[in-house]
């Protein structure tokens, strides 16, 4: 991380000697802009009257968000029948989404605590939004696996709560795993976005203008004076808090590649699924990212502070991990092949080419070809394109999910039982209904919290380190 | 579970019972102060407040009035009256049940029952072991007749003429008025319809109505005949399959349909019982000549497909080689002069032929109801001739006349008796409009003018509906396949006011005497001993021991035959076969749910019907199904039929016979003769219940029934069972049909292991092949142990995990200090016979029966929600070396039970998160339902596929109403739709839905058994439940005997035995599961020299190819070590 500006106070005799060429380092912030426009930017989010596109939004992802309500209110009254699970396909859309939703739910968390760790300065651009992101895909992702029980209102069972006839949950099942795993990451990822925004916060309760938003404010700001002291203890509590969700990022997604890797069931019992699922999860959380932040930065029009060179990272590492995931999907067949399991051999010509081959060959073109198109600058340049190809990353990983549960379970060891699963109205809406519950809380998010941390911000931008000039 | 004698106690007047007990002087002596204070309420003076003060009362009337204010009031628990037995009545204890002998009358022959009572209701039926031919087994129909006594759509009153209700006695006096009108006349125009019946006492009694009115006539009909051999013969054909070890069946499914199928699949099971190679040489040979794939073609080791028309024929030309090569060539080559226009591969006939004269004395020839006159006296002649294991007896004389003579002659008085001729009538008469003349029509019927189509004729015709009673309800008769006379028995007081077909005929035969006391008449008459205590003996036995048909003699000559001429086949003069279907008989049980919902063995279609037709018609058709990739690359074989979306489509399609056409989905078979159209009959009801109809067409108000009505082909009796000429055109339309197995091939899977004495000999163990001899040993160093250790001490092998010791006493306070004392537990295994096991589906049933496992109708099993705990897996095997495109025209087939395999180390318990299914400690995977919160983690773990799960309620909504929540109607208590309800077993857990279900071994009757155990054990430490005397249900049923259920630690159990065959193997084992249900493999008993033989596959040979070894491994390295690691080749056309 040399910096070439850097301690300019004791240059070393070599450099005048050797000349290097002069590389600048790229610029977080753009034209040279002071932490009052900064500020500015920021709270005029949060402080300008609704806007119009704002109330519409709202009121299409709250209808859209009442089928997911709807969807489960059917479901609980009337029984998982509804949805389009069959013998032997016990697990079909709810898992499939509840993988999707928490894999979203890893950029976040990762951009926060591990790029802060690895001090990626360009991060603070777009930590906050990703980090509310995670958060909602989080709520969404919990929603399935606790209503695709068949009988929820006993869910509360799988917690571990002394009781009389001595009954535990069973410690050996991932699906016990999953829950302390998806609830410690869900708290953590919590704190560690709340904590976060606490100085902003403090600077939009300054700002306030009318009793309530100060009210408001002043209660999440919990007393944030901006004092050396408190500053101090910020810093180290969220490093604290970086390298305690650094591992819950790669534990979570391992965690929900055990619920597959742990069972028998061939294509599922498969030792790469922790790496695999953890780089695919990445893959789909920065391209959810990149999908929320590139129309988020036309419309506050944030060019400045979200600029090519966060757009170029963020593309290099859906690139990168998408390769992974490319990766991971030839050696499965590998692995398959050479085992000699004539079973596992199946299962992995049968998702290629059997009767979900059309999933298989959607994931593999979406999730393996579609990112390859960021080799070129031209195209990570061009930002519709590169919003275009993340929704086809994330449809891709949809569609990773849906062929990893539904074709092993479909094709299993006896093929006297073998099925076919398609999902209901029921099964689709509940699914669709969960963007709309997402976006309702991302919009609220827009436009009661800063979307960028103003602190962290100014810590990056130039006018933060006056000697490098 | 003895059975016992029914006698309820008669009380005498004045009678005390017991000792009596007084608790002073003065009761005893029953003095008037002790009277007087007995009377009392209160003792003396309690009324009398004495010291309470105003205050203090209003104090306290105060503060009681307020604790009742606060809400304790409301706090009262439902208010039951339980009113115990003033006296106890005999054999009854509560929670015990109580087994009653009776049986289940055939056409032919009744079937002899068991049935379990649970405080006078039934719920259960089981075989009666009395009889020895059938044992416990009994057939699926008998199985599911149960819930047909519980059916909510059943008559529950009779109707008269202006639709008035009728009371008991109003249908009585009707009887008698009609009997008292053909009085006068000596029955000109009265005329009786019923279906043939073996009861002694009803053929006593029609004796009876034909000496009081000689005019009246008595017309006996069925639509599928089972006497027409006997018909033309002159005596009843009674096959010996226990004795034969040759066996040819021309077209006769022994083994699948008809009376006395649980006896001849016993017997033929039990000589095809088989562990080495000496004794796989001298078990059956099969050879099968058919036209539909039956369960008997299932399990034939040579099967011939022949159109049925021309099996007549081929019968002839199989009877005349038995004569030329049994030493009567002149007579032979003059039967054999007589056959013209049929094809058949001569070398078949010469070599199945030679083998059973080879077996001379021990060879049988049976041929099909349905052939000709002369089929049956031409293979006559061929048993005589091989000295076969056959014997002929006579049989109750048959109603001379047929339902034809309805049409011909003018009724005045039409009493009907059961049947649906309104629906299943030959449609050459015309049977609404033959009786049309009729002045009056009495019609006793199950099923009422709104569920029956018989019934709503003669309503609209202004005749008499009378309701039926269930045998389970009534007195009668009958007979056993040969001829033992057995006894039915009501269960239960009728539920409704219903008749029994003898309360409607004993007022014709001018008796008023009860069902009860014609039949103990009959019994009288009968029976040489006559006392009370006989009888008594008989209805406890279910048999009356040495009763039977008598031996005859018949005189056939060759002569007599007559020329046979098959007529010509081609895909534009194709053959109809018809066939009673395996879900609805000939439409008889078509309300049956269990039925309708357990799959036909060979298609696995079910709640409707098909056009079977041949892969090489559907090729000439062109509507095989369109392949996938996967098919093409060549890595598995394409499916049979079209499956898209996990559902089965059909084409449509047209089946015109002499200008009579119906229509229905076409399903391409394997095994079909290549001109033959398979068609069930039972379906396509105008007139029926809930379970016959469509749910979405009966939620409209309308009725259509399941499926399509083969009966308009049906054209005469004499033409009832096959047609030629017929031709089949394809519609544009294409519609799913409901199934439970799409796929048809084991893709070379070790599932099913089958082989025959040739690979017993090379090596014993060829059954342990495949992936298990080449994964990691899993028992490690205790591989050699017995399956008994292995259960009680389960070994870790190389598993991570302890697995637990059940020879040491549980780590409990209780076991404290006693550990010494501790014997280690029963363990529970089972074994599983695929040799034996012809596919019959009487498990499926009875599982549903004992197991409260509820039906979930068409819809949900389209799907894929059936919830089955027991399902017969059908593979097909064609010999091919490769996967690949084409559909096996000709194929062998496997049927696999498979229900919960109890593995010692479950897949499904270390998922389920809620710990709802755990490990007992004698080794059953259990299911705690209640602790159960549906995350189907379980089910897919399971390599086996066997859990079910509840997707919606379908024990608490009805068909059709279950997506409507609880919006939607539940079945009350009052609403008929909970009739069913009563016939849930007690001592089985009705589950809700979101829970998991699956086999439990039932474990009802495992506890039940350790009970009585213990009861009888007394104060000794023998509590062990003895084998044999514990049945579950699916082995009790079997009628192969098929399944072994028992103790794996007593190596002298039947179930260790069979687990120590060599045959012996586990499904899937290399998954390290530790399966408590073992296989053992399927023999094949091939004839060398026959045709073909070299290309009968064994379902190994397929295995072997798929997994890259062209040899199996002869001795599994990780299951027997020590055993000679020899490479077993193969052999499959030796």
């Amino acid at each position: 991380m040399a910096h070439a500006h850097d301690s300019s106070q004791e240059r070393p005799a070599i450099l005048d000697k050797v000349r290097p060429a002069e590389l600048p380092r790229a610029k977080l912030i753009l034209n040279d802009r002071s932490f009052h426009w900064i500020t500015d930017k920021v709270c005029a989010i949060v402080e300008e009257p609704t806007p119009t596109w704002w109330k519409v939004l709202f009121v299409a992802a709250l209808f859209i968000a009442s089928f997911t309500f709807v969807g489960m209110a059917y479901l609980v009254s009337t029984g998982t029948g509804t949805w389009g699970l069959r013998s032997p396909v016990g697990w079909g859309w709810a898992i499939v989404n509840f993988v999707f939703w928490v894999g979203i739910g890893h950029a976040g968390t990762l951009i926060s605590a591990i790029l802060c760790l690895l001090r990626q300065k360009w991060r603070t651009s777009i930590n906050r939004a990703a980090e509310a992101m995670t958060i909602f895909a989080v709520m969404c992702a919990g929603l399935f696996p606790l209503f695709h029980v068949g009988r929820v209102w006993f869910a509360w069972w799988l917690f571990p709560i002394p009781n009389q006839n001595g009954i535990w949950p069973q410690f050996r099942s991932p699906l016990e795993w999953d829950v302390f795993a998806v609830s410690t990451y869900f708290t953590v990822s919590t704190l560690f976005w709340y904590m976060g925004m606490i100085p902003d916060l403090g600077a939009i309760r300054d700002r306030a203008k009318t009793w309530w938003r100060k009210a408001f404010y002043s209660l999440l700001a919990m007393g944030w004076r901006g004092g050396n002291r408190q500053w101090s203890n910020f810093e180290m509590a969220y490093l604290l808090l970086a390298g305690l969700s650094t591992p819950l990022v790669l534990s979570v997604h391992t965690i929900v590649s055990f619920d597959f890797a742990v069972s028998n069931v061939p294509g599922w019992h498969t030792t790469i699924f922790p790496p695999y699922f953890v780089a695919g999860a990445i893959f789909s959380g920065f391209a959810m990212v990149l999908t929320l932040m590139l129309p988020l930065r036309a419309i506050y029009r944030l060019h400045d502070v979200i600029n090519q060179y966060h757009i170029d990272n963020m593309c290099k590492i859906i690139l990168a991990t998408g390769s992974m995931v490319g990766y991971a999907y030839a050696t499965e067949f590998f692995i398959a092949a050479y085992s000699g399991n004539a079973y596992e051999k199946f299962a992995f010509i049968n998702r290629a080419f059997g009767q979900y081959s059309w999933a298989y060959w959607i994931m593999v073109s979406c999730n393996v070809i579609t990112p390859q198109l960021f080799w070129f600058k031209k195209v990570r340049e061009n930002h519709s394109l590169v919003w275009i190809i993340c929704l086809f990353v994330n449809v891709g990983m949809w569609f990773e999910r849906f062929v990893i549960t539904v074709t092993s379970l479909a094709n299993d060891y006896l093929p006297s039982s073998w099925g076919y699963y398609s999902p209901t109205i029921v099964d689709i809406f509940t699914f669709f209904g969960t963007f709309g519950f997402f976006s309702v809380l991302f919009l609220l998010f827009i436009r009661f919290l800063p979307l960028l941390p103003m602190a962290e911000l100014k810590i990056v931008s130039p006018q933060a380190d006056p000697h490098a000039h | 579970m003895s059975k016992k004698v029914f006698e309820h106690p008669v009380a005498q007047a004045g009678e005390t019972t017991g000792p009596s007990y007084w608790r002073s002087l003065e009761e005893r002596n029953k003095t008037p102060e002790f009277r007087t204070r007995a009377e009392r309420e209160f003792v003396e003076g309690a009324s009398a407040i004495s010291t309470v003060e105003r205050r203090e009362f209003l104090m306290l009337m105060g503060a009681s009035f307020g604790l009742a204010g606060l809400g304790l009031a409301g706090c009262r628990e439902p208010r039951n009256h339980t009113l115990p037995y003033a006296k106890q009545p005999e054999n009854t204890i509560p929670g015990v049940p109580t087994f009653y002998a009776t049986s289940f009358p055939g056409e032919s022959a009744n079937q002899p029952l068991l049935v379990e009572t649970h405080q006078h209701r039934p719920t259960k039926v089981e075989g009666n072991p009395s009889h020895a031919a059938n044992g416990t087994a009994s057939s699926k129909f008998a199985q599911a007749s149960i819930l047909d006594l519980y059916d909510p759509d059943r008559a529950q009153a009779s109707y008269g003429a202006n639709g008035a209700q009728l009371s008991v006695a109003e249908v009585r006096d009707l009887l008698r008025a009609l009997a008292a009108s053909a009085q006068s006349n000596a029955g000109t125009g009265l005329a009786f319809l019923a279906r043939p019946s073996s009861s002694p006492t009803r053929a006593r009694l029609v004796a009876a109505i034909q000496a009081a009115y000689p005019k009246a006539r008595w017309v006996e009909y069925t639509p599928v005949s089972q006497h027409n051999a006997t018909r033309a013969l002159g005596a009843q054909v009674l096959p010996d399959y226990a004795k034969a070890r040759r066996v040819l069946s021309l077209d006769r499914d022994f083994l699948g349909a008809h009376d006395g199928t649980v006896e001849d699949t016993r017997a033929y099971s039990a000589a095809r019982r088989a562990d080495s190679a000496d004794q796989a040489e001298k078990m059956t040979r099969l050879y099968v000549v058919e036209s539909t794939f039956t369960l008997t073609g299932g399990a034939a080791d040579h099967r011939l497909r022949a159109s049925t028309s021309h099996i007549s024929s081929l019968a002839a030309l199989f009877a005349a080689e038995v004569l030329t090569q049994s030493g009567h060539a002149s007579e032979g080559a003059a039967l054999k002069a007589k056959v013209s226009g049929v094809q058949v591969d001569e070398r078949w006939v010469k070599e199945c032929v030679a083998d059973l004269v080879q077996a001379k004395g021990e060879a049988l020839i049976v041929a099909g109801d349905h052939l000709t006159d002369d089929a049956h006296r031409a293979v006559f002649l061929a048993n005589q001739a091989l000295g076969a294991a056959v014997r002929y007896v006579s049989a109750p004389s048959l109603s001379a006349l047929s339902i034809s003579y309805l049409a011909t002659k003018p009724i005045e008085t039409l009493v009907i008796l059961g049947g649906n001729p309104a629906y299943d009538g030959p449609a050459d008469i015309n049977f609404s409009s033959a009786v049309k003349s009729a002045k009056s029509v009495v019609r006793l019927g199950y099923h009422g003018a709104a569920f029956d189509e018989t019934s709503s004729w003669v309503k609209s015709v202004g005749g008499t509906v009378i309701a039926s009673s269930h045998y389970l309800e009534s007195w009668s008769d009958g007979l056993t396949v040969d001829g033992t006379y057995v006894p039915v028995q009501p269960m239960i007081d009728p539920l409704f006011p219903t008749f029994s077909e003898l309360e409607v005929l004993a007022p014709f035969a001018g008796l008023t005497k009860e069902p009860f006391a014609l039949v103990r008449e009959t019994f009288n008459a009968l029976a040489k001993d006559n006392s009370d205590h006989a009888f008594a003996a008989w209805l406890a036995e279910g048999v009356l021991a040495d009763s039977g048909y008598a031996a005859t003699t018949l005189r056939v000559t060759a002569s007599e035959i007559k020329a046979f001429k098959a007529p010509v086949l081609s895909f534009d003069a194709l053959e109809v076969r018809i066939l009673p279907s395996v879900h609805a008989g000939d439409g008889l049980y078509a309300n049956n749910g269990w039925l309708a919902e357990a799959p036909d063995p060979m298609s696995k279609t079910c709640w409707e019907n098909v056009i079977l037709i041949s892969p090489k018609l559907a090729a000439k058709l062109d509507v095989e199904p369109e392949p996938m990739l996967i098919n093409k690359i060549g890595q598995m074989n394409r499916n049979i039929n079209l499956t898209v979306a996990g559902r089965l489509l059909c084409r449509v399609a047209k089946v015109t016979v002499d200008g009579v056409t119906i229509q229905g989905p076409v399903f391409i078979m394997p095994g079909m003769a290549d001109y033959t159209l398979g068609l069930q009959l039972g379906f396509g009801r105008t007139v029926a219940g809930r379970v016959a109809t469509r749910v979405d067409e009966r939620l409209a108000g309308r009725v259509t029934g399941n499926g399509f009505s083969v009966y308009p082909l049906v054209a005469s009796l004499a033409a009832s069972a096959y047609r030629p000429g017929a031709r089949l055109e394809l519609t544009a339309a294409t519609v799913p049909v409901c199934n439970m197995q799409d796929h048809w091939s084991m893709e070379g899977r070790d599932i099913v292991r089958e082989g025959n004495a040739e690979d017993l000999r090379e090596n014993a163990n060829f059954a342990k092949l495949g992936i298990d001899g080449h994964a990691p040993a899993v028992y490690g160093k205790d591989g050699t142990m017995s399956p008994g250790q292995k259960a009680i001490t389960t070994p870790r092998g190389n598993s991570a995990y302890e697995h637990p010791d059940h020879s040491v006493a549980p780590n409990v306070a209780v076991w404290k200090g006693h550990e010494s004392e501790f014997l280690p537990l029963q363990q529970w295994g089972m074994s599983i016979d695929l040799n034996t096991c012809t596919g019959c589906n009487a498990c499926v049933t009875a599982c549903q029966s004992e197991n409260n496992i509820p039906v979930v109708g068409r819809d949900q099993v389209l799907k894929g929600r059936n919830m089955q705990w027991i399902r017969l897996d059908r593979y097909f095997f064609d010999g091919r070396d490769n996967a690949g495109m084409a559909i096996p025209e000709d194929p062998q087939v496997t049927f696999m039970g498979v229900a919960c395999q109890h593995c010692e180390t479950a897949p499904c318990e270390t998922v389920c998160p809620a710990n709802a299914t755990v490990h007992d400690d004698q080794g059953l995977n259990t299911m705690a339902y209640n602790r159960c919160i549906g995350t189907r983690y379980c089910a897919n773990n399971c390599p086996y596929k066997v859990r079910r799960f509840n997707f919606l309620d379908y024990n608490k909504r009805e068909a059709g109403h279950y997506y409507e929540g609880p919006l939607g109607p539940a079945k009350l208590p009052k609403d008929p739709a909970d009739l069913p309800q009563l016939q849930k077993n007690p001592d089985v857990t009705v589950r809700m839905r979101g829970v998991m279900e699956k086999c439990t071994y039932c474990v009802q009757r495992i506890q039940e058994a350790k009970i009585h155990a213990k009861v009888r054990a007394k104060n000794s430490a023998d509590i062990k439940v003895a084998d044999g005397t514990l049945q579950v249900a699916c082995q009790q049923a079997c009628p192969a005997g098929a399944i072994e259920f028992g103790d794996i630690t007593d190596p002298n159990s039947r179930v260790s035995k069979a687990k120590a065959s060599t045959r012996s193997y586990g499904a899937l084992t290399y998954l390290n599961t530790r399966p408590r249900t073992t296989y053992q493999a399927k023999l094949r008993n091939l004839n060398p020299k026959m045709p073909g033989a070299n290309r009968v596959p064994l379902s190994r040979k397929e295995m072997a190819g798929r997994e890259g070894h062209a040899a199996p491994h002869g001795a599994v390295h990780a299951e027997v070590h020590g055993a000679a690691e020899t490479h077993g080749s193969e052999h499959p056309s030796k």
